[in-house]
């Protein structure tokens, strides 16, 4: 459907979506279009601005404090505060670690980074819930990733044949303000550039869609890494510290 | 550009929780649990009178604060208010939830007592009209609402607090399908006049 050039649509198709009667697929496609789309986004918060009183009328309910205990422990917020590491510069975040990983910044590697600068991952959110729909083991892809203090603050999963990687923070500290976190899969030869796997979402669960299924796309890295990345995005070659990085392997 | 509801809003909880959230977007863990303090039964309330299952409510409730500390710093003053902002979140989550494709949601969605899972839900929600009616910071809202039609009101109310689809109301309304997408858009775009702003 196109909604560009007509305004009275675009607004009505927000107040539903603000209302909550945009449902299945024309609300997923409407959430599509908000994630690339300014104007309409303000359309829908002038809705949310019209429509959100109305909770006013919703009686207040506490919730168990088992709720805030979770909350707690999931952002490291608890009574005693987390004592991470200070992201100071350390040869952990420096070129040696990528070196490690044989970044040589090659004509070949150059122009590979080019090319995917072109087509950025897309990033698309889907429920978690989505991952489970049998109780038998998929074969599949796993990755934990471990901070510089060596806690593992990361996990991803994605279905061999599946193009959807399901990735989870678990205590991952949040980006720094005006920055991102992009996921890069590193080659285990020596000589060729991280590549490029995309933006982490700002939520603790979200899937990130990847160039092709699982079993192509994720293949020939034996590990993953997280960086500090530009509000911009990185362009396709890593240009921050080292957040978190670890082993990713074929399971099942 | 004044947000059309920001003006209805309570200024000094507004000012607070603004605050709140600035502080959140630099970490301050105080703040985050003064603010989970400040909001939570309302949010929680949201939540469990649209999933109809505490459990459920829990868990949205424990991802949408966890979003709300990691995007704190995404928050803007000039585009909504605090409690709309963090409402909006909490819908939302919601919405998605009840969008699973698991038949599990149908079923396990509880009826209160009745049969028909939707027979519970107050005819014309009173009992949310009633409390909006009192609540200060609404006062604009409720008496646009009361300026629809009874029919619009209620597919707009059902929908709002209990996260009814188009074919749920029309099941619960026991009216065709278009006639109730018809009253939900009229009602909406009657809304939008009578409360003004952009």
């Amino acid at each position: 459907m196109r909604y560009h050039d007509k305004p009275a649509l675009q607004d009505r198709l927000a107040a539903e979506y603000v209302l909550g009667t945009l449902r299945g697929r024309a609300r997923a496609r409407f959430q599509g279009w908000l994630r690339a789309d300014a104007a309409l986004r303000r359309t829908v918060a002038e809705w949310e601005a019209r429509l959100g009183p109305l909770a006013a009328g919703v009686a207040e309910v506490p919730p168990p404090r088992r709720v805030w205990r979770a909350i707690e422990a999931r952002t490291g917020t608890g009574a005693a505060p987390a004592s991470r590491p200070a992201p100071a510069a350390g040869l952990w975040e420096s070129l040696a670690f990528w070196r490690g990983w044989g970044l040589v910044a090659t004509g070949c590697a150059a122009a590979l980074v080019a090319a995917m600068a072109l087509q950025p991952p897309e990033v698309v959110e889907v429920p978690v819930e989505r991952i489970v729909e049998s109780t038998r083991m998929q074969p599949s892809y796993i990755a934990i990733l471990r901070n510089k203090a060596g806690e593992a603050v990361f996990v991803a999963y994605a279905g061999r044949r599946s193009d959807e990687l399901w990735v989870k923070r678990i205590g991952l500290e949040a980006e720094p303000p005006d920055h991102r976190f992009e996921l890069w899969g590193l080659y285990g030869k020596a000589g060729a550039a991280p590549r490029l796997l995309g933006m982490l979402p700002k939520e603790d669960k979200a899937t990130i869609k990847l160039a092709g299924v699982a079993d192509e796309s994720l293949r020939d890295f034996p590990a993953l890494a997280i960086t500090v990345e530009p509000a911009q995005g990185s362009g396709g070659a890593p240009t921050g510290p080292v957040v978190a990085s670890g082993d990713c392997f074929k399971f099942w | 550009m004044r947000p059309p509801g920001a003006r209805s809003v309570d200024p000094a909880q507004n000012q607070r929780l603004v605050r709140l959230l600035g502080a959140c977007a630099r970490r301050d863990h105080g703040a985050f649990a003064e603010l989970y303090a400040a909001t939570s039964p309302k949010l929680f309330g949201v939540a469990v009178r649209i999933l109809r299952r505490e459990d459920w409510a829990e868990e949205v409730l424990q991802d949408c604060f966890v979003s709300i500390w990691n995007n704190a710093g995404a928050y803007s003053p000039g585009l909504s208010a605090p409690l709309t902002w963090m409402t909006s979140i909490v819908r939302n989550r919601c919405l998605d939830w009840l969008r699973r494709p698991n038949p599990e949601v149908v079923l396990q969605r509880p009826d209160d007592d009745g049969d028909d899972p939707l027979e519970a839900i107050a005819a014309d929600g009173p009992g949310p009209l009633e409390q909006l009616a009192r609540a200060a910071d609404a006062q604009a809202l409720a008496a646009c609402l009361a300026k629809l039609d009874a029919k619009q009101r209620q597919a707009i109310v059902l929908a709002f607090y209990d996260g009814l689809s188009h074919s749920e109301l029309a099941s619960h309304m026991r009216q065709p399908l278009g006639t109730v997408k018809t009253w939900v858009r009229r009602g909406l775009e009657k809304l939008k006049g009578c409360l003004g702003g952009p």
